[in-house]
């Protein structure tokens, strides 16, 4: 069976060969591709909204397993197309009914995994939000599949394509920060505790709750889990380190030199929100730590994740971002607040980028990423945020927590993806799924499996 | 000068004192015809560059609770320390004639949280409901609980996400909620429950009553959509399908004539409906004034209003009630909150800043600007006998001396 991409390559070559006009190609290059969306939130729309608006997507299906906010979306979707997808609950059916050439996976990461599989067999495209998964193994599946089926999997990592991130990349390489011995990612915000739990209730109308947790444990339905608030449960995600960390340890891979640490350690915990809570009395708090340090050892520099949920930054400029710390001077990549380059000598002066967003209240660019798949689809290039690279760096804050777990330092084999002379630590790259769901299988190593260059 | 407004206070009273609420209170949201706007037009609109004296301060705690004020008493809810509590305070004074206080959780559901409804004075009592279900009836005078209840477990009912926000609505003899999928009445001497549509949760709007045919009805929203229910039956008559990404229908609708605008924020937008008998035809829709938490208010046939959620840009707007056109916008404001007395706009900016202007079609054109608040507020600001009430969400209470 001929997949996709190798049939656009034999149309375009027997079309060249025929001499034909480039106008019919150009024609070819604007074709609709059946579009879905699994995952009907907040940043799933946003995503979608991308494609519909880029022209090049005709939208066949919105899945999700809550009732509501799939309403919204069709709602949103008939008054920006005039079409109306068709509405499923399970993904697997709309995958083999609607047939969608692309698939959205804006689920939460947990969810991650096995529709991107699925739809990548069925011979789609996937643009999956980050990080990659909530595991390191259904990343590794992930990867292994993308690579087996030829399909392109942008990672919904946009900061590899916004301006200032692209700018700010250009600066570091060119060498006017000397040598580069530190990297600090950091998210800080300002809160109060400790966290009062939230009681279990029964979940709203219209979701499917058990479908909810799917592959993951069950737990009861509290109202801070859903919208949005799931990111620091660590049964579905994995705290502030895999949803913002995976942001700026990606830009400092993009930079690094070397492809991955050789050691990793966590420490941290949540003094301020106090130890979770799960009783049937009193209800839940999250879980995710609201203080964390993460070390990463590479070879020739050394790289720390913070992040802290109280206090704010005020004795700083930026509250969030990544510094680099040059022999010249302090490299900053932010995000609204750009990027800045303070010299160490006080005669320089500082040189700053502003942000440019396609997406000014979100602070994002989605436009650039969507637009950066579309081309990598019809010109058969990897995209800009592959899954190769997002797959690495979504692999760091998931070492970060099984650190942070086992309270002790992981060695970490970069080459083979194994974690060294621990293997209590080595476990916990793979969990149990739910019953009926399973968890994704790796083929026996490929190269597909090894990092590319 | 002071002393003088006291005088004239008094006069007020004086005159308006065989009505159980003077004709210029605001006892409850949305004002006493539920439509945002005040029955005052002898205020002072413009003020010199010093701004207006604020007369009192006072703090109530966190929580999103507009102010009620009848018969010398200003109400408002608030949060702190694992309690919420309401606060009567003397309307010119500030000074706390009675504060009645109940154990409650602070819901700061990606907001700062507290209570979100406002209290509702009717014929010398005060019904209020938090966040949770629990409901009272207190008196205006003393604050003595007449009757108390804990709808949610009493009731077996589903919680809305951020819990209960709409305020009671007090008509003739029954009380009415926002509670269940179509609203529910208890009465109201009794706090005994009359008729519940369902244990569904209800939307966040209050209750709007309105007279079809010969029929007195309420419209209000549910996650999905708003609808008109019969006051004394409970009968639903009509319902608009309006889904939104939250499940967040928290404008009240606004009706004049056989029409109906309803709108929502994230992204959802507004429209106009005729209704006639149990039949709903669109008017218009589109995403001009997508009201995330307070409705506009109608003024000779525009609608003056916030477009756009909290947090994020906004636009005050100014649109044709007849086609949904936008006659003008004003980009500078960052979110915030409005009602009207008379024919002039009465806008609390996010940031506290208190402005004036005339409501007109034509173009926007504020009269006087003064910062009466810090912090976040997205509270609307009340004006009652000539002193204007606004707070922010940490519950900073100021009271502004508008009176002529």
């Amino acid at each position: 069976m001929k997949t996709r991409r190798q049939f656009l390559h034999h149309g375009l070559h027997a079309s060249l060969l025929l001499g034909m006009p480039p106008y019919l190609l150009g024609a070819k290059k604007s074709a609709q591709y059946r579009t879905a969306l699994i995952g009907c939130g907040w940043w799933g729309m946003n995503i979608l909204r991308e494609a519909i608006a880029a022209g090049r997507s005709q939208v066949v299906g919105l899945c999700d397993v809550y009732q509501r906010p799939l309403e919204a979306s069709l709602d949103e979707v008939q008054q920006l197309t005039g079409s109306s997808p068709r509405l499923y609950r399970d993904y697997e059916e709309m995958l083999e009914k609607e047939k969608p050439e692309v698939v959205i996976v804006a689920t939460p990461d947990h969810w991650h995994a096995l529709p991107c599989i699925k739809a990548m067999e069925l011979g789609a495209h996937v643009f999956v939000e980050k990080p990659t998964s909530h595991t390191i193994g259904e990343s590794q599946a992930m990867l292994q599949v993308a690579r087996a089926t030829g399909r392109t999997v942008q990672v919904g990592l946009h900061r590899r394509i916004g301006p200032h991130h692209v700018s700010g990349m250009a600066f570091l390489r060119s060498g006017k920060l000397g040598r580069i011995g530190l990297v600090k990612m950091f998210v800080t915000s300002s809160g109060t505790g400790p966290e009062e739990p939230t009681p279990h209730t029964k979940e709203p109308r219209g979701m499917d709750w058990d479908r909810w947790c799917g592959p993951a444990p069950w737990r009861p339905y509290c109202r801070r889990l859903t919208p949005g608030g799931w990111r620091n449960f660590l049964d579905y995600a994995n705290g502030t380190l895999g949803d913002w960390g995976v942001h700026w340890i990606d830009q400092m891979l993009w930079w690094s030199p070397e492809p991955y640490p050789k050691t990793v350690f966590s420490t941290g915990g949540r003094p301020i929100l106090g130890p979770p809570v799960s009783d049937p009395d009193r209800g839940s708090t999250t879980d995710a730590p609201d203080t964390q340090m993460v070390t990463f050892g590479f070879e020739s520099f050394t790289a720390i994740w913070e992040h802290r949920k109280y206090a704010g930054n005020p004795q700083e400029n930026h509250r969030i971002g990544a510094y680099f710390y040059g022999t010249e001077g302090i490299f900053h990549m932010g995000w609204r607040d750009g990027w800045t380059f303070y010299p160490r000598k006080a005669s320089e002066s500082t040189v700053h980028q502003e942000p440019s967003f396609d997406h000014v209240e979100d602070g994002h660019n989605l436009t650039l990423l969507w637009q950066d798949f579309i081309d990598a689809i019809d010109q058969a290039r990897p995209p800009v945020a592959d899954i190769a690279p997002a797959h690495r760096s979504s692999l760091l804050p998931m070492l970060g927590m099984i650190s942070h777990r086992l309270g002790r330092s992981l060695n970490w084999d970069g080459q083979t993806e194994s974690i060294l002379g621990d293997s209590e630590a080595k476990s916990l790259m793979r969990r149990a799924y739910r019953q009926p769901w399973t968890y994704p299988s790796l083929q026996s190593k490929t190269s597909s499996n090894q990092p590319s260059p | 000068m002071k002393l003088s407004s006291v005088c004239q206070s008094l006069l007020i009273l004086t005159l308006f004192s065989d009505s159980t609420t003077l004709a210029l209170d605001w006892p409850m949201f949305r004002g006493p015809d539920h439509d945002g706007i005040s029955r005052e037009t002898e205020w002072k609109k413009q003020w010199p560059e010093s701004g207006p004296i604020t007369l009192w301060e006072a703090q109530v705690g966190i929580g999103f609770s507009s102010v009620s004020v009848a018969d010398g008493c200003a109400l408002t809810l608030g949060h702190q320390d694992d309690q919420d509590t309401l606060y009567a305070l003397d309307s010119l004074t500030g000074a706390v004639k009675w504060q009645h206080s109940y154990p409650s959780k602070l819901g700061a559901k990606f907001y700062e949280g507290g209570p979100g409804s406002t209290p509702t004075i009717d014929g010398g009592r005060v019904y209020s409901i938090s966040k949770w279900g629990d409901l009272f009836c207190l008196e205006a005078s003393t604050g003595k609980v007449i009757w108390q209840r804990q709808l949610e477990k009493e009731e077996g009912l589903t919680l809305p996400d951020w819990g209960f926000n709409g305020s009671p609505l007090i008509l003739g003899d029954k009380l009415i909620l926002n509670i269940g999928g179509a609203g529910m009445t208890l009465d109201k001497s009794s706090g005994k429950t009359l008729w519940l549509s369902n244990q569904e949760a209800g939307g966040y709007s209050t209750p709007l009553p309105f007279v079809m045919g010969n029929t007195q009805l309420i419209a209000l929203s549910n996650e999905t959509h708003f609808t008109g229910v019969e006051v004394e039956t409970g009968t639903q008559r009509w319902e608009i399908k309006w889904p939104t990404r939250y499940g967040v229908n928290a404008a009240d609708p606004i009706i004049l004539g056989d029409e109906i605008w309803i709108g929502s924020g994230y992204g959802k937008g507004h429209g106009l409906f005729r209704i006639q008998g149990g039949e709903v035809s669109e008017i218009w829709t589109n995403r001009e004034l997508r009201a995330q938490q307070n409705a506009p208010v109608l003024i000779k046939d525009h609608l003056y209003g916030f477009d756009g959620d909290g947090g994020s840009r906004a636009a005050l707007k100014c649109i044709e009630r007849s086609t949904g056109k936008v006659a003008w916008e004003a980009d500078s404001f960052k979110y915030g909150a409005l009602s009207a007395a008379g024919d002039h706009l009465i806008i609390l900016s996010a940031q506290g800043e208190l402005i004036t202007a005339p409501a007109s079609p034509s173009s926007f054109e504020p009269l006087s600007r003064a910062q009466i608040l810090d912090g976040k507020c997205w509270i609307v600001p009340v004006l009652a006998n000539g002193l204007l009430y606004a707070r922010n969400s940490q519950g900073h209470l100021v009271c502004v001396d508008l009176r002529p």
